[in-house]
This record gives C-alpha cells, structure tokens and sequence, in this order.
C-alpha cells in the first residue's frame, strides 16, 4: 500500500514536471500532458487514427507470432543443447556471442529477406525472443540436481519421464523468467521492426504521427503501446510468480 | 527372507573398486553395471533400475521440492501408472507409521532432516517391493535424530518385514538394527566376513554378547580402516 502510495507520489510529480516543462519550450516539439490528455482521448474514440484498431491487432498478431516462434525454437534449441553435453559445449560459446551482437544490425538483412510487411517484424521479434528463452532453458538444464535424476531413474522413470517429472519442474522457475524476458524482448523487436520501418501497426502509426509533426498523437499513440508493452509483461509477471510458488 | 541386513562399509570409495561384492551398489536400484558377476534378485537377474522388486533409500532425501511430502511419497507408484485416488489412498496410509501425519500437504523445504528422510523412506515403502536399499540412509543426520531414526526403522520392519539391505558406517547402527552383518574390505570391496545376530529387538547393547561381536567387528573393520585411511 505504502509502495503503492510512494509510486503514485512519484508519477505524480513526473507528470507536474512534464506539464511545467513542457509549456516552457516549443510546443511543436514539447506537448504537456494537459494537450496529450485530450489527444488520447480522440485517438480511443478513433478520432485521429480511426485505423487504430487494425493497427493495434496486426501488431498483437505480429507479437503473437513472433513470440510463439521464438518459444517453439528457443525450447527446441535450449534442450537439444542442454540436453547433448557435446553439442552444447561446442555450440553454447557461439550462441552466448550472438545474444551479445546488438540484433539491430541483423534489422536491415530481415526487411530484405521478408520485405516491409508482417514478415519482418515478425522474425525480428522472434530474433530476439529467442535468445533469452534457449539461454534459459540451457542454464536451468545444468540447473537440476543430479541426484533427483538418480532417484527418478531408481523408481524406474524413462529418459521421457525423467525430462517431463523431474528437469522440467525442477528448471521451471529458470524456464519461466527467459520466457518472460523473451516475450518482452518479442514485444521490443516487433515494435522497432514497425518503426524502422512498415506500412501497419502501432510503430508506422507512430511514425506517421511523428513525421507530421503530431506530437500530442504521437505521445498518445506511444501511451497504447506502452500499455500493450505493460499488459503483457503483467501477464508474464503473474505466471512467473506463480512459478515461483512451486520451485524450491 | 524377511532380514534386516546391515553392511558395514568401510572406506566410502570401495565403491569405485572391482570385484563381485560391487554387486551391494549395483542393486542399488540397478543404476550401475556390474564389472563382473550378475545380480540376481529371487532367481532372476536385475539389468536396470527395478522398482517392482527393489526400492531405494539414497543417503540424501533426494526429494523433489516442488512436490508435497505426499506428493513425494507417491511418486514411485505415479510411474507404475498406480491411479491418483489409489495412489493418494496407499500414501496417505503411509503417513502414520512415518510419524508424518501432520506433514502431509508440506512441501520438503519445511520439513526436518529428520522428516525428510522418513519421506524418502516412505516413497521406498509405497512401491512394496520385498527388498529395499538403504545406501547410509541416516549418514546426513545429526547423532539423536539417528538413533530415533534406527528405533523407528525396526518398528517399521517389525511390521512389514521386508529384506533391508542397510548400508552403513555406524557400528552402533549394525548391531543394533541387524540381523546379519556383513563386513565389506576397502577397495576393491569384497565380503571380509559375515555375523549372524540373531538377538531379540530392542537389543540391549550393553549385553555381554553384544559388547563381544562389536569387538570382533571392530576388529575385523579396524584394518579396513586404516587401509582407507591410507588410500584416501
């Protein structure tokens, strides 16, 4: 309650500092929440940009995909690495060096293979969902305690039962925050890939809106991203805790 | 073939040495292969981990945290295919004689080492197989816990009079619990000599006989000791 107050107090005095500096300069450039208000209003009444709905659904769409690519292959990719000692240790070294390549750079290459549409935000969200996922599902492999293992091969459970009853929950806790993290970097990827560069979504609106100077649009369509941002990583925060609950 | 067998070890890395008497560890749930010799279990060789014939006790609990002392308890028959409400039924009966009755719904995190163990014990018992491995079962546990530990293990084998094949290094544990020592040399392991103890429980270890067989299996382990001692 406390925190939430302190949180509150906080954002209070962001937005009173953004509204006095905001009046202070150029209003082309600087809008103060008391213009952005009525902006975001007329953007959800589908006033400026009645094509907001759309926009918002293609880039969930995009979200969506991208990130359940990145899952399917970061989990195929962690445990296959994981799982082969050799393999992993001949593979790990080169994959930790590519998470570290700024993925921007692969942006360019992507709208060349995909072109300007869905495509390339989608693999650009997926690039970089899918790191943080293998990483994580290779750390919580080397995470499960031997000895569990030992004991689930002395009941008689097979190398699938082992994976399913034992690796699985014991690396959950592990699993499920790069999940997290890999869905807000999917989220980021597909944002930025709209952005750089495309004909639809939240980013060419936001683009559009900058480009024409609309700043208070601008502000009020970065405001639903950010909800859309902040939604999801609720929803991943809300999995994570419950996890939590059940890892040691 | 209802005995309560106690081993005493000597030297832990006899494990790692050769010879027929490896066959102690590769019962042990079947998870070693044997350098020589075969297994054989009523007759009837084991290759693997065997469960519907023998139950293992490992000197850690190795219990799994994200599961409920039941949970645990309940595992071994989960892997048979054992139906939930069966299952549920024949753990929750366990938890009684484990002393564990209050405990069932908590997780392993808080429990004591003491009650960890018992778990661990009763995830052996669930599967009812006629022999279960016991591998140092109370070498993680402090002296008092031990001694109530061994108690309550003869009054669970006076009731289910199974074949326990218990690993230790206690000498007070052997005499106490067994009803036939077998001393094993340091490496390479193998039996150095077999005592029978067919006294009446609870023993009293201060009786004559008693006081006479722990000086010979002193004796006879004295040496093993040393020889480890030298090795290690």
């Amino acid at each position: 309650m406390r925190v939430a107050l302190i949180r509150l107090a906080i954002l209070g005095a962001l937005v009173l500092a953004w509204e006095l500096l905001a009046r202070a300069a150029n209003p082309l450039l600087y809008v103060p929440p008391s213009v952005v208000v009525p902006a975001l209003g007329r953007l959800l009444v589908l006033d400026s940009y009645p094509e907001l709905p759309q926009s918002l659904l293609l880039t969930l769409r995009e979200i969506v995909i991208a990130y359940a690519l990145a899952i399917a292959a970061g989990l195929g990719c962690g445990f296959v690495l994981g799982l082969n000692r050799l393999v992993g240790r001949a593979y790990g070294p080169i994959l930790a060096a590519l998470y570290a390549v700024p993925a921007v750079v692969w942006y360019p290459s992507l709208m060349l293979f995909f072109g300007l549409d869905a495509a390339s935000k989608i693999a650009f969200g997926f690039l970089l969902g899918f790191f943080p996922i293998t990483l994580a599902v290779l750390a919580g492999v080397r995470q499960v305690n031997p000895h569990m293992v030992l004991v689930a091969r002395a009941f008689g459970a097979r190398p699938a039962v082992v994976f399913a009853k034992v690796m699985v929950p014991a690396m959950l806790f592990t699993l499920v925050g790069g999940l997290r993290t890999g869905l807000a970097l999917s989220v980021i990827g597909v944002i930025v890939g709209e952005i750089l560069g495309s004909k639809g979504g939240m980013g060419a609106l936001i683009n559009h809106a900058y480009g024409l100077f609309r700043t208070a649009d601008y502000v009020a369509l970065v405001l639903v991203t950010l909800a859309l941002v902040v939604a999801s990583d609720v929803v991943a925060s809300l999995v994570e805790r419950r996890a939590q609950r059940w890892s040691d | 073939m209802s005995d309560l067998i106690a081993v005493e070890r000597v030297g832990k890395r006899y494990l790692t040495g050769s010879g027929p008497i490896e066959a102690l560890r590769d019962v042990r749930g079947g998870l070693v292969v044997p350098d020589g010799g075969r297994v054989v279990v009523d007759g009837r060789p084991v290759t693997g981990p065997d469960p519907r014939r023998v139950a293992t006790v490992f000197q850690e609990a190795g219990l799994f945290p994200w599961r409920t002392a039941l949970e645990n308890i309940e595992f071994g028959l989960e892997l048979q295919g054992v139906p939930r409400g069966q299952r549920r039924a024949v753990a929750t009966e366990l938890l009684g004689p484990l002393g564990l009755r209050e405990f069932g719904a908590k997780y392993p995190r808080e429990l004591s080492g003491g009650m960890r163990q018992r778990v661990a014990i009763g995830r052996a018992l669930a599967i009812d197989t006629q022999i279960i491995l016991m591998d140092e079962p109370f070498g993680a546990l402090d002296e008092q816990t031990r001694l109530l530990m061994g108690e309550w293990l003869l009054d669970i084998w006076r009731r289910t009079r199974k074949t326990v094949v218990f690993v230790t290094h206690s000498l007070h544990e052997a005499l106490a619990l067994s009803t036939r020592v077998v001393v094993m040399t340091a490496r390479p392991g193998r039996i150095k000599s077999v005592l029978e103890l067919p006294m009446a429980y609870p023993r009293a270890m201060e009786s004559a006989d008693l006081i006479a067989l722990r000086a010979k299996l002193w004796s006879d382990i004295r040496d093993e000791s040393l020889r480890a001692m030298g090795d290690a």
